[in-house]
């Protein structure tokens, strides 16, 4: 009696959970995989679950792997319908007929505090800054103050767009404070006179300054039409053989709901905004 | 917790239920004549009499259980260090890039042992104070104030503290020192806050363990309160405050949550007081996210560590303990 109703209980739960298992593999008739860059991710997964809700029988289910294994999974193993990118297409990816759709433009916005009187820095001073070979505002033509570091950490899509477009083959200097979001990194500039970071431009406020890199300002225009050094495009690929399911799905993501909603949100800029560029 | 100062009444009963405890009839009633008395009830009662036994030894089973797989899992994981890594490389190497591969894990045990013997440096001192007054000098009116008080303080989530760290104390180190005010210091304010209610409580129930006739004996010799306080009471209660001191180590050292907010999570050697470290525990929940490979072995790794360390710090409690009780 008594080991006899916990067995029961067991038995039941268990075939609860194999019912629910089943119907959850039955009823979803379509699914549309995304899969690719971390960076693109936030966008794709807003967007799916919109996209699912007002779609019944489909699902859209997204995975961040990066945007190499994104690229592969669509073009070459074919595992995905739709492979996303925070990067451009190297010449071999080229070879396999994938269809480039750009959703977003991110621009990294170097910021400082309000108070420095610092407005531009060129990408060498950047480096060295970063690497820790100038370590005072004055060797920069700002006041004599230390350079407080404020890095992102290593899983930050962030930091790997900086470390691309500033670093290159260049080690960070150790002694930056790590931070593990855009906001800490923002509140820290804030309140500290030397410091110096980066954030993309859709979050940067009143509280921090973005400056000049090489002279061009981290303006909308200026990420657009990729003068200013720190932006890049963000990129669904998609092959030949769309599904109708598929090809709607990013017709919802290239629409103002997400545009103007998800895009923005995230901190990038729409690549086709609502009456031109904003500001 | 009190249980293990005052532990006396309760084992004699269990272990020796020949001996008259001090509840004689109780004794007699119960422990003696169990198998007598039930044969008396029904069989109902008596199957829910060994159900209800079989349920709570089957809830202790769970911790050790737990124990058990965590550790096996911990060390399954870990495992690849040797091979992978070099356990050699791992555990004495200086240098930490993921994007080099290499994974010297010496910056984050150098970060983890001086934040916590910072943290207890400030902590151990100011909850010791605590509990000496709440024990010997409070009166019942200031205990009743301050005691909730120090337990409310053990209720505060560390995410709370690691928020109280970045808004509050880390802005007040950056305006003394300069820089970002990210760094040790500011990780040994908010931990010496964090382990004061650890510490505080157990030294307090060390203390209340201490028989009264005690006290009134050195009183009696002539000895001032603090003359009784640190020539009688306190060496008298000293394996019980050890206990509490290494106790509050563990936390201080497992601490994550609050200490990733406020330490800097640089990954390179302490060099200072208000430049950025990373702990153990700190650079184990930044890489967890994303870590493949090699850089999750290592991960692992230093789970592992963490793991071995406060394995040690229990049985050097249990170890102290023991030889307290002897002596």
């Amino acid at each position: 009696m008594r080991s006899v109703r916990p067995a029961v209980a067991l038995l039941l739960a268990l075939m609860l959970t194999g019912a629910l298992g089943l119907s959850g593999c039955t009823k979803g008739s379509t699914d549309i995989v995304v899969s690719g860059s971390t960076t693109v991710e936030p966008i794709a997964e807003v967007a799916g679950e919109d996209y699912a809700k007002a779609h019944p029988g489909v699902s859209v289910l997204v995975s961040g792997l990066g945007s190499s294994a994104g690229i592969e999974a669509v073009g070459v193993t074919r595992t995905a319908d739709i492979g996303t990118s925070s990067r451009d297409l190297k010449d071999n990816e080229k070879k396999l007929g994938l269809e480039v759709i750009p959703i977003a433009h991110d621009g990294i916005a170097v910021v400082v505090n309000p108070a420095n009187p610092v407005r531009n820095l060129t990408l060498a001073q950047l480096r060295d800054i970063y690497a820790g070979k100038i370590t005072n505002w004055k060797e920069v033509g700002g006041d004599d103050v230390p350079i407080t570091l404020v890095n992102r950490d290593e899983s930050s899509g962030t930091r790997d767009a900086f470390t691309k477009f500033v670093m290159g083959d260049t080690a960070f200097n150790l002694d930056a404070v790590v931070l593990p979001g855009t906001g800490q990194v923002r509140e820290v500039i804030r309140r500290t006179k030397g410091a110096v970071g980066y954030i993309s431009e859709g979050f940067v406020n009143g509280q921090v300054r973005a400056l000049a890199v090489d002279g061009i300002t981290p303006s909308p225009a200026n990420i657009a039409s990729e003068k200013y050094p720190l932006s890049r495009k963000l990129y669904f690929l998609v092959r030949k053989d769309l599904s109708p399911e598929a090809q709607g799905y990013v017709d919802y993501v290239l629409s103002d709901a997400i545009q103007e909603g998800a895009v923005r949100e995230a901190g990038y800029l729409p690549v086709n905004p609502k009456g031109g560029p904003r500001k | 917790m009190s249980a293990a100062y005052t532990p006396q009444p309760l084992t004699q009963q269990t272990l020796h239920p020949e001996d008259e405890g001090p509840f004689p009839d109780l004794a007699q009633t119960q422990p003696r004549h169990k198998t007598a008395a039930l044969t008396l009830v029904s069989r109902a009662t008596q199957i829910k009499e060994r159900g209800l036994l079989l349920l709570f030894f089957a809830c202790a089973i769970v911790a050790v259980l737990g124990v058990v797989l965590i550790f096996a899992f911990v060390a399954y994981q870990a495992s690849g260090v040797f091979p992978n890594i070099g356990f050699l490389k791992f555990i004495t190497g200086t240098k930490w890039s993921v994007a080099h591969s290499q994974f010297g894990v010496v910056p984050f045990i150098v970060g983890s042992v001086v934040v916590t013997i910072g943290a207890l440096a400030i902590g151990a001192p100011l909850a010791i104070m605590t509990a000496l007054f709440l024990s010997e000098v409070a009166g019942p009116r200031a205990r009743a104030v301050i005691r909730p008080a120090v337990e409310l303080l053990a209720g505060i989530p560390s995410v709370v503290y690691g928020f109280f760290g970045v808004t509050v104390v880390a802005p007040l180190v950056a305006r003394l020192f300069g820089g970002a005010g990210f760094g040790p210091l500011t990780a040994w304010i908010v931990l010496s806050i964090m382990i004061v209610p650890t510490i505080a409580m157990l030294s307090e129930d060390a203390l209340d363990s201490i028989p009264m006739g005690i006290r009134e004996a050195s009183f009696a010799m002539g000895a001032t309160q603090w003359q009784t306080i640190y020539k009688v009471v306190l060496p008298a209660a000293k394996i019980g405050i050890i206990d509490a001191v290494i106790l509050g180590m563990g936390r201080a050292i497992g601490e994550t949550m609050a200490v990733l907010m406020i330490v800097g999570n640089a990954p390179q050697m302490f060099a200072g007081l208000t430049k950025p470290i990373a702990t153990l525990t700190s650079q184990i929940v930044l890489g967890m996210s994303y870590a493949a490979d090699d850089f999750r072995t290592a991960l692992f790794g230093m789970a592992a560590l963490l793991f071995l360390i406060s394995m040690c710090l229990v049985l050097i409690v249990r170890l102290l303990s023991r030889t307290g009780k002897e002596g």
